[in-house]
């Protein structure tokens, strides 16, 4: 079931000109942007250069609302639709449906990173060692588990007027504080305190520093997972809520079940 | 007769609203029945409660002898919810798709969509639909469930003239089927024509109970109408009388009644002709609207 789910999900999104173009185009059009202009050699040693580091960015930029987006807005809207009521009057449970969600997210989140690895290769002459690429794609998908899991806390729990917004100005936010528009090094000491503890920048470093031949720090793991389990434990606490009123035939707000 | 649906004593409150109120019901298999109520009268309540959506705060709630979640995750009963909609950015035959890989013995695709009228518009969008196809797929995804159940809340709305007539052929081919059909509607041209057995709701409460004929009775009053010159006198008789444009109307529970003291009166009436009593009158009645004192009457 939650494979037949999970295919649905995803068919939308790929249907969607909306996520086309923020999740897919318009990475690979900032990174051939911000490449041309800032994608000089590195002026420090163990800098990388502009176009991998841009690369790298880039890719988290576009994965991280990939993950974000197929899950946050739509299930919100799905809430007040009646989407998830209609779920809930079939054998599906809530594990079956919160399972898709997180996989489609994650599963959406990866032609970003795919494809704007390959604009860098094509249009930017990236050249990384096999094991390189080999290790950086599926370490950055997995790295956009926290988004997945953000967006169900915020579908969960806001409504549908305010979910894109909310998911909108989150993501934007914490790319800009994460290091993505800016390189990290560029930013101010408390800035950078600030990064290290984001999301979006332990996403993009574990990109970086396999782009640089290093493994990822246990530090990036670390975080990554507790702001994967903290937003775990927040959409469990965000599911259980049960709605608590008449049925009068108008929407029902009902929590998933 | 096996039961398909009980509720014995089912009671669900909403802080200080009662909207259920110790109902207790026994739906037999196969039966096609109709719950009728006025809006708030505890219909949709009930039917969540059948689908495990809301818990009863008393009594006890089954389907098919177990606890409601339990049968609708065994596929034993399919839904068509008034609140319900749907998801968007796909096809009408992905969606259908979907929801026959969720039941033990599911119908084709195409056939619940032939059963729902909607073969035509299999590959169109479900957000590209009218609000009349959008009901056609929902119920699309209660008819390829192939649910020994099927519980529909409001299941024509939106639905025109044609559509309805369609929707309910269909369901009489579920009935036919051996499929317990429980409906709620507030069309009672729906009920007279396809249940047999209406239960009427008011205030979460059973206000009759019976086939459509003997709600009829049990709450409505007969029509007498017969020609009288606006002079002539009649004699005291049962019922509310109306004498306008030469014509007196007589609305009453006892239309023999009527009849008897009309001939035995020697008035000079003529034309004199009786109806029953109509669902709407009767409906009206036992809801409270109309006769008060009859809202608890039990026709059983």
């Amino acid at each position: 079931m939650t494979f037949h789910l999970f295919r649905l999900e995803c068919l939308r999104m790929l249907r969607d000109p909306r996520y086309l173009a923020l999740a897919v185009v318009a990475p690979i059009g900032f990174y051939l942007l911000f490449a041309t202009i800032f994608g000089g050699d590195p002026t420090q040693p163990g800098e990388l250069k502009g176009t991998v580091e841009i690369m790298v960015a880039m890719a988290a930029y576009g994965a991280i609302w990939g993950a974000l987006s197929a899950t946050g807005p739509r299930l919100a809207h799905e809430r007040s639709s009646g989407w998830l009521e209609q779920l809930r009057s079939m054998p599906v449970t809530a594990r079956h449906l919160l399972t898709a969600k997180i996989a489609a997210g994650l599963a959406v989140a990866l032609p970003a990173i795919v494809l704007v690895c390959v604009t860098a290769a094509v249009a930017k002459d990236v050249r990384l060692a096999a094991w390189q690429w080999a290790a950086l794609v599926p370490a950055m998908w997995l790295g956009t588990l926290p988004f997945a899991l953000l967006g169900v806390v915020v579908g969960l729990l806001v409504g549908p007027e305010a979910a894109f917004p909310l998911s909108y100005g989150l993501y934007m936010a914490a790319s800009a504080l994460g290091g993505l528009w800016v390189p990290p090094a560029r930013l101010s000491a408390p800035l950078q305190d600030v990064a290290h503890t984001l999301p979006t920048y332990r996403l993009a470093d574990l990109g970086w520093r396999i782009a640089a031949g290093h493994a990822p720090t246990w530090a990036d793991v670390a975080v990554l997972a507790a702001w994967c389990a903290g937003f775990a434990a927040l959409a469990v606490l965000a599911q259980g809520r049960r709605p608590r009123r008449a049925r009068t035939g108008a929407a029902s707000a009902a929590a998933v079940g | 007769m096996e039961t398909a649906i009980a509720l014995d004593r089912a009671t669900k409150r909403f802080g200080e609203l009662t909207a259920v109120d110790a109902l207790s019901l026994e739906i037999g298999r196969g039966a096609t029945v109709a719950l009728l109520g006025a809006n708030g009268a505890g219909k949709s309540t009930t039917v969540a409660m059948l689908m495990g959506l809301l818990q009863p705060d008393a009594g006890r709630v089954t389907v098919a002898g177990r606890a409601p979640r339990q049968a609708v995750v065994e596929g034993r009963i399919a839904a068509m919810l008034q609140d319900s909609g749907l998801m968007p950015g796909v096809t009408a035959a992905e969606l259908v798709g979907l929801a026959r890989r969720m039941y033990p013995a599911p119908l084709r695709v195409e056939e619940a969509l032939e059963l729902a009228g909607l073969r035509e518009q299999a590959r169109r969008r479900v957000e590209r639909m009218s609000g009349g196809q959008v009901q056609r797929l929902k119920f699309a995804l209660v008819a390829v469930a192939g649910a020994d159940t099927m519980l529909l809340d409001e299941p024509t709305r939106a639905l025109d003239v044609q559509g309805r007539r369609e929707f309910w052929a269909a369901m009489r081919n579920c009935a036919a089927a051996g499929r317990t059909i429980v409906f709620a509607t507030h069309y009672l041209d729906e009920v007279e024509e396809n249940a047999e057995r209406v239960v009427v709701l008011a205030r979460g409460r059973i206000a009759a109970d019976g086939t459509p004929a003997r709600i009829r009775e049990a709450g409505g009053r007969a029509v007498v109408r017969f020609r009288v010159p606006a002079h002539e006198t009649l004699p005291t008789l049962p019922g509310e009388v109306v004498r306008e444009h030469g014509w007196a109307t007589v609305r009453s529970t006892a239309p023999d009644d009527v009849v008897r003291r009309l001939v035995g009166s020697g008035a000079d009436w003529s034309d004199l002709r009786v109806s029953p009593p109509s669902l709407d009158e009767s409906f009206l009645a036992l809801t409270g609207s109309t006769h008060p004192a009859h809202e608890e009457a039990q026709v059983r």
